[in-house]
């Protein structure tokens, strides 16, 4: 596998104003200084409990947000989050909608086209797709979200937390076609704040703690780290092995 | 990402959330026909039939002139004022260029307008004012119109985000507008020492070059024509530096 860096993050800190004209009062920092680099082919996993800036990292990432502090290296790689029902209009038909997601993560529409069959396939979806996805279970849309999260192909994939949607069954077929993607040569970010998903699932691990990269490196290290910190204090809601996930 | 992405995601999110309102409702795409309509009578109710204003026969056909290119100009700019607000949702999963959001809205209400405007030159034949030399000007004057809509709309859209107060001001700025924009009357009434500031106003100079070539047969004053387009490709430019400038702000000043 090669290890050349694609991403680079050094001393990146990331900000939000107060007020969004005259910038009065103190920003709020979401991230003060996070240094790490994601390297081609790998699966990265960032890890930290509630409120760390996580979500910000990935933000930070897929270039939604820009950081006041430090700097951001992409060497051309087209980053995107997986996101679930991206741009989903409920009165649009499941095809429209799958069209309209599609594109916005940067498809073509020849190439929506393409794959809408293992779209329609893997949400098992049926004759449902010419429906409104108003007219969807909760179950149905999330399924249609995920499939087409799946198939829009990014050269990073920037993953939060999100392990199986849907009902029992999907959860299973969801969360084994998400391992399947983070398992083969595509490059991955996994956020979580789970040591045991994020020790299973990747190579090499960052530990994001108080807005600060606290470890980085192989992650049985890092994971062990920040189990250790959490063990004795756990007043954070959020510690490790608090919430099992899948 | 290619720029001709970004011309297939506007294309198909203006189809999209035209279709998807049009889904709403029982008549669907029967209202780009009657909303207009609706919107034209209201002012045929009242300056007409109640205040008597047209005098002849000819008073409607000058009204509807105004009238809908000024739906136009006034519907795009109330809609694409707070479309980065309500896009933020989306603006926070994906990186999109925000110009993409304004300009989604005027396509939209510009393929509605199209509609409208069909009607309107099938109603002016009707009534007798067939088409002549002069309707050559009328693509360029739909043009620069299209021009001074995108200038305001991304403007707007542009600083709402800073300032949303400015949809209130613009609110009723617009309303002052269709006042002064010579809609229900016409520019000759006003007096010759105030004309060159009565023309300030982009619209007003619109309006009349529109009148000009529709019901009077003569070409338009394109001195002021083209001093609307000239200013409205700077204001265009002008939004589009902004816009990149600020791209990656959006998301954390709009919740």
């Amino acid at each position: 596998m090669a290890h050349n860096s694609i991403i680079t993050l050094d001393g990146v800190g990331v900000s939000f104003p107060r007020q969004a004209l005259l910038r009065r009062g103190e920003p709020f920092w979401a991230l003060e200084n996070v240094s790490f680099d994601v390297r081609e082919g790998e699966t990265l996993g960032v890890i930290g409990r509630n409120g760390a800036g996580k979500t910000t990292l990935l933000k930070v990432l897929a270039g939604i947000l820009k950081p006041e502090r430090g700097k951001l290296i992409n060497t051309g790689h087209r980053v995107a989050m997986l996101s679930l029902q991206l741009g989903f209009l409920p009165n649009l038909d499941g095809r429209d909608n799958a069209m309209l997601s599609g594109i916005l993560m940067g498809l073509t529409r020849a190439q929506v086209r393409a794959r809408l069959g293992r779209i329609v396939e893997f949400a098992e979806l049926g004759d449902f797709i010419d429906e409104p996805v108003a007219t969807y279970s909760a179950g149905m849309r999330a399924r249609l979200g995920f499939a087409v999260a799946l198939e829009c192909d990014p050269d990073v994939v920037l993953i939060d937390e999100i392990l199986g949607v849907g009902d029992a069954d999907f959860r299973a077929k969801s969360a084994a076609a998400i391992e399947g993607l983070i398992r083969s040569n595509k490059t991955v970010v996994l956020v979580s704040h789970n040591a045991d998903t994020i020790e299973r699932l990747c190579e090499r691990a960052v530990w994001i703690e108080q807005r600060v990269t606290r470890a980085l490196g192989a992650v049985g290290d890092v994971a062990g780290a920040y189990r250790l910190s959490a063990a004795p204090a756990s007043r954070d809601g959020g510690g490790p092995a608090a919430q099992p996930e899948v | 990402m290619p720029r001709i992405h970004y011309l297939e995601l506007l294309l198909f999110k203006t189809y999209a959330d035209l279709k998807a309102e049009a889904a709403r409702t029982y008549l669907s795409f029967l209202w780009w026909v009657i909303e207009p309509v609706l919107f034209m009578l209201v002012f045929y109710v009242v300056f007409d039939l109640l205040f008597k204003r047209g005098g002849g026969g000819d008073f409607i056909p000058f009204l509807l002139c105004g009238l809908t290119v000024w739906k136009w100009f006034d519907g795009t700019l109330r809609m694409g004022m707070s479309c980065l607000r309500t896009n933020v949702a989306l603006m926070r999963q994906v990186w999109l260029p925000k110009i993409l959001f304004p300009s989604t809205i005027i396509l939209n209400n510009t393929a509605k307008f199209a509609v409208v405007q069909c009607l309107l030159l099938g109603f002016l034949w009707l009534y007798g004012y067939l088409p002549t030399r002069v309707y050559l000007a009328l693509p360029v004057l739909l043009l620069v119109q299209l021009l001074l809509i995108m200038a305001c709309t991304y403007w707007l859209a542009a600083l709402e985000p800073f300032l949303p107060d400015l949809r209130l001001i613009v609110n009723n700025g617009l309303t002052l507008m269709l006042f002064l924009s010579g809609i229900f009357y016409s520019a000759d009434r006003i007096p010759e020492a105030y004309k060159s500031y009565y023309f300030l106003n982009p619209m007003a100079a619109l309006i009349d070059a529109y009148r000009d070539v529709l019901l009077d047969g003569v070409w338009p004053n394109w001195i002021r024509v083209g001093w609307v387009a000239f200013g409205s490709i700077v204001g265009i430019y002008g939004a589009y530096v902004f816009f990149r400038r600020f791209d990656r702000i959006y998301p954390k000043i709009l919740f």
